[in-house]
């Protein structure tokens, strides 16, 4: 069974625990479902339960933790936060770490990463409102274990997650509320099955005519690179946000709100304004437990204010630094760390060093600029492309994309690149706001329930067809190995 | 921000009543219109003949094995192809030429083997063996003719039995052009083109017969599959996916143990027993031939998953495309035949995938331009004596290619 992907048998099995989910509306009967559905989805991930002790026993250890810190022993906060790290690096096999006080045994840790952020999320919150909180076992399991959000996140807050799920009177699930769920359900299979699909077979064919043997042509070679370049963001995108969606559908039909993890990304104009709308609640998470605790550590102890502007650069530096090593276990994910995080502070001092150079008014004219804006959509697009290299290939492969171009193709495929994205971007938002302006009745048309059905149902034929078509296993979802 | 949540808000209000009969009447409605348009598009765009070069041939003949009907001709067109005439002569062959003794001074080779040897969906004069002997006559000096007897199905227990009709023939050669296929008998009986009784039927009835077929055999689940892939829509589909090689490969290796187990390392019982058969069989074929004194020459011809994953120069663990070429050079030369090597020249050539009808399979007209090129550089290269290239402006010839 695949169970850990976009498959129809993870949406039956969805779909089945919300309708059994809502033959009561009572917080008791929603949480043993959940709770039940989650262990069956944990037993049908791993039919070997042996594998699963590791990850039971970092629950253990969370929950150990957890209940140290609610008892208010004080100061156990920093070395929970140490040991959880410890624990969670050594579990899943980070290099730095000697190979031999590894666990040789092969075990499980699919939804470890997310478990940590939010163990981690638990921890600090504890300390930080003493007493207030209990947060039980069987609380921490369904928080923990939630089988919508035990694979790829996304990560929810537990205060959020509490007030829906022990809210005596969940939020209300009506008819139009199912048909959008539905809708959501059917994109998300369409982004997954189709979109991401299409997008991985450009990748994989430009990649292989990059390390074919038999010499390719120099304009066959930019074209390959330019296709290396623009598909895999656009691949991980529809992959990742298409099994968001059906998870967040899922968890709404049973009365469970999920945040939203993705803002329409590549409309963002630049690199910060797009880890706003990418795996937002990985950065939001990492902004209030990462970067804001270290700006306010820095602030307090260096008071120069002219240095402050570059404080917050530092700061953007080592978030995202560590969102790009939090990716992988290889020396390839700190270099993707190192080149998100320098794209973030680059990005910072760019508008530091405008608004001084123009001024505040200005700067802020410029930014308002629609040819201004689609410059630096295109340019953040090619950019995230770019530092992609790092996330999706090995050192031999990324040894293999470079060489296989001088340094002055590269120089000419990256300017040509940026150019094409910025007027297919822009195209897009043009055409996006001139289609959803249409409107018949005094309503927007495209945004009508009726329009929807239309466009659901030929979404969902569309997946269908393609998955029979194909006869393939639904896509691996590539952040289900973070 | 995402449309759904927008419009949450606005949902809370009850809906019409008429939205529940409207609105799966519209999708309904979706589902036709869309189902609909695409399968005419397809047929537009991939139009099909209700004959097949099939009704030209008998399978079933219980003396002769599979051959063709003797002064015939059908027309096909398939969905991917062009339009194909299948003629054969008086002794049932698509040899373009009539059967009868060979003129003098020509050397004479006759080709067995099935689909891709005939030229399967390709016109003639587009086959490989129509080219071919052109191709040795330029390299060689000689005066080349190849007379075709290759038909499809006759798998190499039948070609044993009858080797006696390759020799009546009087060659000075014999070329086996065998590919993954011919050591592939289950699944050929299952594929066993459908009768002209049926398809001569009206579409309705066709249809009818079709899928009491299909639903009589199969789960529900599977008997839709089948349903879906019988449309010219799934073609159309299949076609633009299958132009990708790593999708091609990627499909092809889903297929069960039956059809791709000779791409395997380790490869199953099933076709470790096939491969000891096919060894028998040769044995027979090669003895027949070494008696008459006629040198047999076996190649195996790429198929469509081959080329590819040659082409990428990868491939999955626990894969080789290489496997079977291997296997039947071994079994060729350990009856004292001549084995070609095809599969390793295919790296040289660009797009290699694109020689083959990418949901039909069988090579096109490019492919078999390939195989005429790759096949005359191997037997002009000195492993058949009689048609080594002589000058030196040849061999150059030959090396610039």
């Amino acid at each position: 069974m695949t169970m850990d992907t976009a498959s129809f048998q993870f949406l039956l099995f969805g779909l089945g625990v919300a309708l059994i989910s809502n033959i009561s509306r009572s917080s008791a009967w929603r949480s043993a479902v959940l709770l039940v559905a989650s262990i069956v989805f944990l037993g049908l991930l791993a039919p070997n339960p042996i594998v699963l002790l590791p990850l039971i026993g970092f629950l253990l250890f969370g929950f150990a933790e957890l209940v140290l810190i609610e008892r208010g022993w004080s100061g156990s906060l920093a070395w929970s936060v140490l040991g959880t790290v410890f624990v969670y690096v050594w579990l899943k096999k980070y290099t730095f770490l000697p190979e031999k006080i590894f666990l040789h045994s092969p075990y499980f840790t699919l939804g470890l990463s997310y478990i940590f952020f939010r163990v981690l999320h638990l921890l600090i919150e504890a300390k930080d409102r003493p007493g207030q909180r209990q947060v039980g076992v069987v609380a921490y399991l369904l928080y923990n274990l939630n089988f919508t959000t035990f694979i790829s996140g996304p990560i929810q807050r537990y205060d959020d997650f509490a007030e829906g799920q022990f809210a005596a009177d969940p939020v209300a699930l009506g008819p139009g509320v199912i048909g959008l769920q539905l809708e959501r359900i059917v994109r998300g299979l369409f982004k997954v099955n189709v979109l991401a699909m299409l997008f991985d077979i450009v990748r994989t064919d430009a990649y292989s005519r990059i390390s074919q043997s038999l010499p390719l042509p120099p304009p066959l070679k930019l074209y390959a690179v330019f296709l290396l370049l623009t598909s895999y963001p656009l691949f991980l995108y529809a992959n990742f946000s298409g099994y968001i969606d059906i998870v967040i559908a899922l968890a709404r039909l049973m009365r469970l709100r999920l945040p939203e993890n993705f803002d329409r990304p590549f409309s963002a104009s630049s690199a910060l304004d797009f880890w706003n709308r990418w795996h937002m609640t990985l950065s939001n998470w990492l902004k209030a437990y990462v970067y804001n605790p270290l700006l306010l550590t820095l602030m307090r102890r260096i008071s120069s204010p002219g240095l402050e502007p570059l404080l917050g650069v530092f700061c953007f530096f080592v978030t995202f630094f560590l969102i790009g090593v939090w990716h992988g276990r290889t020396t390839e994910f700190v270099v993707f760390g190192v080149l998100t995080g320098g794209g973030m502070s680059i990005n910072k001092l760019w508008q530091l060093g405008l608004t001084r150079a123009m001024g505040r008014k200005s700067y802020k004219k410029l930014s308002n600029n629609d040819l201004y804006n689609a410059l630096g959509r295109g340019l953040n697009f090619i950019w995230f492309g770019f530092t992609l290299f790092w996330f999706w290939a090995d050192w031999s492969r990324i040894d293999r994309i470079f060489h296989a171009l001088s340094l002055g193709q590269w120089l000419g495929v990256l300017t040509g690149s940026w150019l094409l994205a910025t007027v297919a971007l822009a195209s897009w938002e043009w055409l996006r706001a001139a289609l959803l302006s249409i409107t018949a009745f005094q309503q927007p048309l495209l945004t009508s329930r009726y329009a929807r059905t239309v466009y659901a149902t030929a979404l969902g034929i569309v997946s269908l067809v393609v998955t029979t078509a194909l006869n393939q296993p639904a896509p691996a979802i590539v952040y289900k190995v973070f | 921000m995402d449309l759904t949540l927008v419009d949450e808000a606005k949902r809370k209000v009850r809906p019409p009543k008429r939205d529940w009969i409207l609105l799966p009447l519209i999708s309904l409605l979706t589902v036709c219109l869309l189902a609909g348009s695409t399968e005419l598009l397809a047929r537009r765009l991939f139009p099909e003949m209700a004959t097949e070069g099939e009704d030209c041939m008998i399978f079933t003949d219980p003396v002769s094995g599979a051959r063709g009907i003797p002064n015939s001709v059908c027309w096909e067109k398939i969905p991917e192809g062009e339009l194909t005439e299948y003629q054969f002569n008086r002794c049932g062959h698509r040899a373009g030429m009539e059967c009868g003794p060979k003129p003098p001074g020509t050397f004479r080779i006759v080709m067995i083997g099935t689909s891709f040897a005939i030229g399967m969906r390709v016109p003639r004069e587009q086959t490989f063996a129509a080219l071919l002997p052109v191709e040795l006559s330029r390299r060689t000096g000689l005066k080349v003719q190849l007379y075709n007897e290759a038909i499809p199905f006759k798998l190499p227990d039948t070609i044993a039995a009858h080797f006696d009709e390759a020799l009546e023939a009087k060659p000075d050669m014999i070329l086996w052009a065998l590919n993954s296929s011919d050591i592939h008998t289950q699944s050929q009986v299952a594929v066993l083109p459908a009768p002209a009784s049926v398809r001569n039927l009206s579409l309705l009835m066709r249809l009818r017969s079709h899928l009491k077929t299909i639903f009589a055999a199969k789960s529900f689940a599977a008997s839709v599959t089948a349903a879906f892939s019988s449309t010219r829509s799934a073609t159309m589909l299949s076609h633009f996916l299958y132009e990708s090689r790593s999708q091609y490969v990627k499909s092809t290796l889903m297929e069960d143990d039956d059809k791709v187990g000779y791409l395997k390392t380790e490869q199953s019982e099933g076709w470790q027993k096939r491969l000891s058969e096919f060894d028998r069989d040769a044995a027979r074929i090669e003895a027949q031939a070494k008696a008459a004194g006629v040198p047999l020459v076996v190649v195996l011809l790429p198929n469509r998953a081959q080329a590819a994953m040659i082409s990428m120069g990868q491939w999955p663990p626990g894969i080789d495309p290489y496997k079977l070429d291997e296997q039947m050079r071994s079994i060729i030369t350990s009856h004292g035949g001549t084995y070609i090597d095809m599969l390793t020249d295919v790296r040289t050539i660009p797009d290699p995938q694109l020689g083959y009808f990418p949901v039909e399979g069988h090579p096109n007209g490019r492919g078999h331009g390939m195989f005429t090129a790759l096949l005359a550089s191997e037997l002009t290269s000195g492993a058949v004596p009689a048609l080594k290239a002589t000058s030196p402006s040849q061999t150059a010839s030959k090396q610039s290619e």
